[in-house]
């Protein structure tokens, strides 16, 4: 899951500190400019005449050199003093996470019984469109039929979704009638239960199925569930789909329905699947036989927009890359001010030494 | 008190003893020709002078009229003119003040005179006040005179102007004297100059110089160095540098022999005292040379 923090605002930890450290520097500076400007140091000599100095050009060459490093050291000096405060106040970030998009679960939820296979290939098609644009939910994807299998658990892994997509869509488009692929057949092993062949495309247990894919269920996580079927069942199974509604809207999933006609002569239970979307706050579409899978589309595309609203995860975090830079920076500038006149030193050292 | 009279004595001793010679005894040369108990020449007789003075052995000797000339035996009096300001509370060298030096080559100069029965008078002063201590004898009164341009003699001083000295020293004294100028001139100025010549008309002028630490030293030099008169202390940074101090030799040897060239155009007998070691022999040096000067 993709977590992105923005930076908000960044303050101070201890301005005290940064007071009393400012108090601090300034108070040395002011000691150390009066002793500086005092006018016996003690133990000091006298000499007359010094000021004759002043016209030796010698002089003014050592004045200029010697401003040009103070300049410099006493500027370090004061930006390594700086970032030293800076650090000194523990400058922090308040971090704001938004969670909005990043906490949604999505089960794709296919009847994958013969007769809706065809309309599984176009939610299957514009689902594939909609995970590209998905940042931070969680897609998974069960298929059933008397029985329920899990073809991937709900993952943020979007290459890895759209990989299982592709294969569903090609398996779901190589069924027919007559003689259905290898693909299908193998892609919905496993749902079909041959001992019990009068059950099939038992919706309210697949539904139940699905629900309890849903996992880490005492987080304050977006839920939804897509249950593309055309409603006919065979058979009974465990729940009916009143209680299948009841048992997701206890567990707070909605229940978004795709129907769609299914095999002509049948009639599904368009009804029962409406209450039950209605029953946990999702949508029902029917899409009819000139149904396409814009339909699709737009009611997944609602469902994206129907985002709950979540209060943002705040962080705190300590900022120090701004003092350190700056102290690095004035603790090397003091360096090189240091070796450059120790350098010139040892130049006026071995200069004496060859000219005694 | 201090007894600088005592450690100039003590300065003294050794140096007669080095060098056998009258030392304390006739040093400078008397002013005046005239009539004393000293024996000075003999000249030819003319109309008019004393026939008291006639040497008549001599007369007889060589068949011509001859009179004694003596020495005049005036007591003679010596001033000593000193500049007494802050450049001078500052070190000669690393060993010696110029304080000290300035003391000491004064006393050199005024034991000799009291030695020689002279009066010894004092002028010191900096820019703002001068002062002046009548003509007297005695080694006490001497020590007196020491002690105060000992005393005289601080940082705190205003700073020095020896042309005020001077003209302290013209409008306060009179009479014809032996002006023994301490100071640590660096050049003649202009007003310096103006000073001396009128001076040089009405005294017998001896130039003594006090040289100064070279500040750019490090070996075997204080620690820290304040300058005196600017106030500031002589940073770090701008001492040990060798090519600063050859020019700075050259500067102070470039001043020295303008100052010498200056005086010498002036017809004022000069001489720099080094240190203490050096200070009497560089006294004498300039008594000799003042001889000289006035016979020429």
């Amino acid at each position: 899951m993709e977590l992105t923090w923005t930076t908000s605002d960044s303050e101070l930890k201890w301005p005290w500190l940064v007071v009393l450290l400012v108090v601090l520097v300034v108070a040395l500076l002011a000691v150390w400019v009066r002793i500086w400007w005092r006018r016996h140091p003690p133990g000091a000599s006298y000499v007359a005449h010094a000021t004759r100095l002043v016209s030796l050009p010698r002089y003014r060459t050592l004045v200029q050199r010697r401003r040009l490093l103070g300049g410099f050291g006493s500027v370090a000096a004061l930006v390594a003093c700086v970032g030293g405060i800076v650090l000194g106040g523990r400058v922090q970030e308040t971090q704001v996470m938004d969670r909005d998009e990043a906490s949604r679960d999505i089960m794709l939820c296919l009847d994958a019984s013969g007769s809706t296979a065809p309309w599984n290939v176009d939610v299957v098609q514009e689902f594939r469109d909609i995970v590209e644009g998905l940042e931070g939910e969680r897609i998974g994807l069960t298929v059933w039929n008397n029985a329920a299998i899990t073809k991937f658990p709900l993952t943020d892994d979007y290459d890895f979704v759209l990989d299982r997509l592709s294969e569903a869509e090609l398996a779901f488009a190589g069924w027919s009638e007559i003689y259905p692929s290898e693909e299908f057949d193998d892609y919905t092993a496993g749902t079909w239960s041959e001992e019990r062949q009068y059950q099939s495309s038992l919706v309210a247990d697949g539904l139940v199925s699905c629900v309890q894919r849903f996992d880490r269920l005492d987080e304050d996580r977006g839920r939804a569930l897509v249950l593309a079927t055309d409603g006919e069942q065979r058979g009974r199974g465990v729940y009916n789909l009143d209680e299948a509604a009841e048992y997701a809207a206890e567990d707070g999933i909605v229940i978004h329905v795709v129907a769609n006609p299914g095999e002509p002569d049948k009639e599904g239970d368009s009804d029962g699947l409406q209450a039950a979307a209605d029953e946990t706050g999702g949508t029902f579409a029917q899409l009819g036989t000139g149904g396409s899978a814009e339909d699709v589309v737009e009611e997944i595309n609602e469902l994206e927009a129907a985002k709950i609203e979540r209060p943002p995860l705040v962080q705190t975090v300590d900022e120090p890359r701004t003092g350190q830079v700056l102290a690095g920076i004035g603790v090397g500038l003091l360096l090189l001010v240091w070796t450059v006149q120790g350098l010139i030193a040892l130049a006026g050292r071995t200069n004496r030494g060859s000219t005694p | 008190m201090t007894a600088h009279l005592t450690r100039v004595k003590a300065r003294l001793s050794i140096h007669a003893h080095r060098k056998a010679r009258g030392l304390l005894e006739g040093e400078y040369a008397a002013i005046q020709v005239g009539r004393g108990i000293d024996f000075n020449d003999l000249r030819e007789y003319v109309r008019g002078d004393d026939v008291k003075d006639i040497d008549w052995k001599a007369s007889a000797r060589t068949r011509m009229l001859l009179i004694r000339r003596y020495v005049a035996e005036r007591k003679h009096t010596v001033v000593l003119a000193v500049s007494t300001g802050r450049s001078m509370a500052a070190m000669n060298d690393a060993q010696v003040s110029k304080r000290d030096l300035a003391v000491f080559v004064s006393g050199v100069m005024g034991y000799l005179a009291v030695r020689h029965g002279d009066l010894v008078a004092l002028v010191y002063g900096d820019a703002r006040r001068q002062h002046v201590r009548p003509p007297d004898n005695g080694e006490l009164y001497l020590e007196r005179l020491l002690g105060l341009v000992h005393d005289a003699i601080t940082p705190e001083a205003p700073p020095s102007d020896l042309a005020a000295v001077l003209d302290y020293v013209a409008r306060a004294i009179r009479r014809r004297t032996i002006l023994v100028v301490v100071s640590d001139e660096t050049s003649v100025s202009d007003q310096l100059a103006e000073s001396l010549r009128r001076l040089t008309a009405q005294h017998e002028v001896l130039f003594l110089t006090i040289g100064d630490l070279d500040p750019t030293i490090t070996a075997g030099a204080p620690r820290r160095l304040v300058d005196v008169d600017a106030g500031a202390e002589v940073p770090g940074w701008l001492r040990g540098d060798v090519r600063l101090q050859q020019e700075y030799a050259a500067l102070v040897a470039g001043e020295e022999s303008q100052l010498r060239r200056r005086l010498d155009q002036l017809g004022v007998v000069h001489e720099r005292v080094e240190d203490t070691e050096s200070a009497i022999a560089a006294v004498f040096r300039v008594l000799e040379r003042q001889k000289h000067a006035r016979r020429r």
